[in-house]
This record gives C-alpha cells, structure tokens and sequence, in this order.
C-alpha cells in the first residue's frame, strides 16, 4: 500500500466566499486517513456543515485544493459525478425520494448511476436494509417511516453505491431524542467496520467514543484538530474551552 | 346528529337552487316567440335517414344466386361498382341503369356535422396537448437553467406569448408563419395552439420543479446522479405530481381556446356549429348543444386527471 492511497482526503487551504462577501472558509487544512473517523464540531455558523459539503462538492471552493482517495477534485478531466460515487452523503433532513419506496430508495443510484445488474442490486440493497435494522420497512415510502428509520435508510442509500468514505451532515439534529440512538447505533458499527467517516455533529458522546480526531471549527476557520481525550479533557484552545463549557 | 341534519338542509337547498334556475331558463325560453325544435337538430348530429346508393355511370344489373351481392357492370367496361351492404334493392336482375339512378338504399346511421367537428376539436386538442406538454417542458427546464442564453430565450417567449391574445396570434401563425412556410390550416391550428399553451405549461412545470426542496437534487447528485438523470429520476417525476391539479385546468382551457381556430376556417365544433344554425334555423338548442358537447370533453379530462392523482398519491 502506497503512501499516497492512505490519505483519502486532503484538503489544503480552503477558501469560500458567499455571494455578499461572507468569508465562509478561512483557508481550511485538514487530513483523513483510510479508515479513520473524523468528527467536527463548533457553534452554528463556524463553517463545518459548509466545509464538510466542499468534499463532495454540493459547495464550490474559492481557493486551495481538494484531493479525495488521490484525485484532485478540481483538475482538469476530474469527473465530479464519478468521485461523488465513491463520496456518500446523509443530510440532516434525510432528503429520502418520497415517491419512491424505501428499498428503492436505495436501489436507484446503483441502477441508474453504476448500471448495475437488478437482481444483484436488489439482493445488495436487501442486505444493506437488513444491515440498517429496517428489513421489515423495506416496502414502505418515506412518509410511512419515523425520522430515525428514514435517516437509517438514508445511510443504506449512500452505502449501496458501495463508497470509500462517507460524509455526515448533522445526522441526528433533525430526529426526536429517543431515535437519535439507533442512528448513532449504525454509525458506529460503520467505523468498526472500517469506513472512513467525516461527521459534523452536536453528539459529543458519539465524538469522543467513535472519534480518532475530533476537530474544532469557528467563523469558518479550523482551530483545534486533537485527539478525542485530549480535545475534550484538555482543550488547547480558549475559544473551544468556551464552546465546551457552554454545551457539556 | 345536529352537524349532519344541517350538511342535509344545504344539500337540498342546492338542489333546490338548481332546479329554480332552470326552471328560469325554461320561463323565459316561453316567454321569448321562439319555437323550440329540438328535433331538427338531430340530424346533424347523428344522421338516420337512409343513404341512397347510386349507379356513377351507365350499366347493367347482376344480382349473384345468392342474393347476397349485387353489381352494375358499366357500358363503358370501367371499375364495377359492387354492393354489399343494401337494406333495400330498387332494381332487379339484368335491369338497366343511367348515371344517377338509385339502385338500392342503406340504412346505416351516419354521424353529422356537428359529431365531425366535434372529432376535429377532439383531434385538435389532442395533438396540441401533446406538442404543448413537450415544449413547455422544453421551455420550463430552460428558464431554470444556469446558461443565460437559455433563460432569457425562455422569458422572451414566454412573455411575448402571455402578452399577446391568442387569437391575434391564431391569425399570425396563420397569415404570416403559414404563408411562408406553406402551413395547413390544421397544423397552423395546432402550431398555434401549442405554441400558446407551451408558455403556460413551461410556468407551470417551472413552479413545479422550483416547489420540491433543494435537498432532493443534493441527495440525488451526491449519489453521482448527473443533473439529467436526477432531473428525470428524482426531480420530474415529483414535480409533475404537484403540476396535475394546475395542468388540469391548462389543457381545460386549451379544449375551449381551440374554439377560436374555427376563425381560420378550420371546421371545429364551434364552426360546425354555424353552419348547422344557418341550415336548421335553430340556434338555441345548437348552441346549448355545442356547450354541452364541450362541457363532455373538459368535465372527462378533468375526470381522468383526478383518477390519476389519486394514484400517484400512493406514496403520501
């Protein structure tokens, strides 16, 4: 194995400009390794939804480079829709297809995007929704499933195109507390599996149990980028000492 | 108990106030001096008389042993006319026949006029239904698009189509586009008609697409969907759901604006209609007639629309 093949991203000097002049990413660095989880975290408005959103390119950058699993996400000849493929994403508002079923929810990239065989698209889809808990919902729409059991084929969704790393934008702020569990639950046999896993999330419990990095963000800057005990028991920043006085 | 006595009084009140205004309707079709013949109107609308069959040359009769055939050979050795089908034979075998004679009758219903322009109307719809549902999906997906170009050539026409009167541009695409490019009257009709609609359409599935939530085009690109596939897998296939009900009533209109294409002498419903109120001299029940006929066409498009948003509410 390379050296080159265990960074699957890097991202170098991130700028983002809104329209109007809000200075969204203030020149982003940052590393993940093959298998690792990283976990961001910082008040609403730091950035990290935005950054995290860069990676797969729902936002476009400014400035500085982004290279996933070796490519560079913005070199001439790079075909975006084909390294999104190999980049999954689950949104806080789950953005399930309502007029589709929750099995075909999961079985329509693989068809229309890979092309892959139906019968093997199915079995692969069943396995995931069994593997999600959710093998007795699986003919079910969106609208007949709870916020919990959506966001958890959201995640069988973006495995079935079977990526290298997967991108979590606030999974759990949209759900009822007592669902927040079972998501939380799948997301954490995830990384015992080995996915490469980036999370924005308000869940420090999750952050400091599954985390191998825990990085800080605000006013669209990366300020602490630690290992989960040291980030939460000895915070090398004043302003994360702030943040975490204010919400542990 | 009480809520359900008082939804029972209104309904009869409804009804009520319908029978009182037709009721109106039928004083003062007594009071004016007309003569209601209702009868006279039949005719052209399904015709009962029986046809009579006529020898188109000079000839003679055979009748085949079975009876079941009859031909007139001409004197002039062209094409036979052969008979199959007759209700009642005039002539017998081996009898002569001049140009012009009856030789047998058939008594077959015959649709009229006012049924054949019903069939053009229908026909009329049709194809600028279809041609307006392209387009205006065309135009739609233009006027959302990120290339200037495309936008604005969508908001130009749009604009200049919903700015000017339908029938102003019926005799346009009729006089000037026919003229050059040698159109029939029909398809001027139709050109006309769906070039109208279109610009609707395309507002409609616009606001369509615009009403589903940014997070379905996200999801579906960071699955690795193009933005063509995520439109026609994800996005269309919801925004056409929430465009049926404002889609229903656009082809409704479409049906009664193809009224106006009788001005360029395409013989619809409406001109059938003029001309069998200068033949029969009864133009109140042909116009009641007509407006029926059209309240059929609307009132089963807007039936079978229904049928089809009660199916796609499945997944709500």
């Amino acid at each position: 194995m390379t050296n080159r093949n265990e960074d699957m991203i890097v991202a170098t000097r991130v700028d983002k400009f809104y329209p109007g002049g809000v200075h969204a990413l203030k020149s982003v660095s940052a590393r993940v390794k093959r298998g690792e989880v990283v976990v961001i975290v910082g008040p609403s408005g730091s950035g990290k939804s935005t950054f995290l959103r860069t990676l797969n390119q729902l936002e476009e950058i400014d400035s500085g480079s982004i290279l996933i699993d070796g490519m560079d996400m913005y070199a001439r000849g790079t075909n975006i829709n084909k390294l999104r493929e190999d980049v999954g994403m689950v949104f806080q508002s789950f953005n399930l297809f309502p007029h589709k079923t929750a099995l075909e929810n999961v079985m329509l990239a693989p068809l229309k995007v890979a092309n892959r065989k139906p019968d093997e698209v199915r079995e692969h889809a069943k396995e995931l929704m069994y593997k999600v808990g959710l093998a007795e919902r699986m003919n079910n729409y969106p609208s007949q499933l709870s916020g919990g059991q959506q966001q958890r084929v959201a995640i069988a969704r973006a495995l079935a195109m079977r990526p290298n790393i997967m991108l979590f934008d606030e999974p759990t702020s949209a759900l009822d507390p007592e669902m927040v569990g079972e998501v939380l639950d799948v997301m954490k046999g995830l990384a015992t599996e080995g996915m490469t896993m980036v999370v924005v999330t308000h869940e420090m419990g999750f952050a400091r149990e599954v985390a191998d990095r825990v990085l800080f963000m605000e006013e669209g800057a990366l300020l602490v980028d630690e290992k989960p005990d040291k980030f939460f028991d000895n915070p090398p920043h004043p302003r994360l000492k702030q943040f975490l006085s204010k919400i542990l | 108990m009480h809520a359900k006595q008082k939804v029972w009084l209104w309904n009869a009140v409804f009804v009520a106030a319908i029978i009182a205004m037709g009721f109106a309707v039928y004083l003062s079709g007594k009071k004016i001096d007309y003569t209601w013949r209702w009868e006279r109107l039949l005719p052209y609308v399904v015709n009962t008389e029986p046809q009579n069959i006529t020898a188109p040359r000079d000839g003679t009769i055979e009748i085949a042993p079975s009876g079941k055939q009859v031909t007139v050979v001409m004197d002039d050795g062209s094409e036979p006319l052969v008979i199959k089908k007759y209700s009642q034979l005039l002539v017998s075998d081996g009898d002569l026949v001049f140009e012009g004679d009856t030789v047998a009758q058939l008594e077959q219903w015959q649709i009229g006029p006012i049924l054949e322009g019903l069939i053009v109307t229908i026909e009329i719809s049709v194809y600028s239904l279809v041609f307006a549902l392209i387009l205006g999906l065309i135009v739609g997906l233009m006027r959302i698009s990120a290339n200037p170009a495309a936008r604005k050539l969508a908001i130009f026409y749009i604009e200049i189509i919903r700015g000017t009167p339908l029938l102003v541009q019926i005799f346009i695409v009729y006089f000037f586009i026919g003229t050059v490019l040698e159109l029939e009257r029909f398809t001027a009709g139709v050109v006309a008609l769906s070039v109208f609609t279109g610009a609707y359409v395309a507002e409609i599935i616009r606001s369509g697409i615009q009403s589903i939530p940014v997070g379905q085009m996200e999801a579906a690109r960071s699955l690795g969907m193009s933005y063509p596939k995520a439109m026609v897998y994800v996005i269309l296939p919801q925004a056409f759901k929430r465009t049926l009900p404002p889609m229903a009533g656009q082809f409704i209109n479409l049906i009664k604006d193809s009224s106006l294409v009788s001005v360029i002498s395409i013989t619809d419903l409406t001109k059938a209609g003029r001309e069998v109120v200068s033949g029969s001299f009864a133009p109140f029940e042909v116009w009641f007639t007509v407006a029926l006929l059209y309240l059929l066409l609307t009132s089963s498009l807007s039936w079978g629309i229904q049928r089809l948003e009660k199916r796609l509410a499945a997944s709500d």
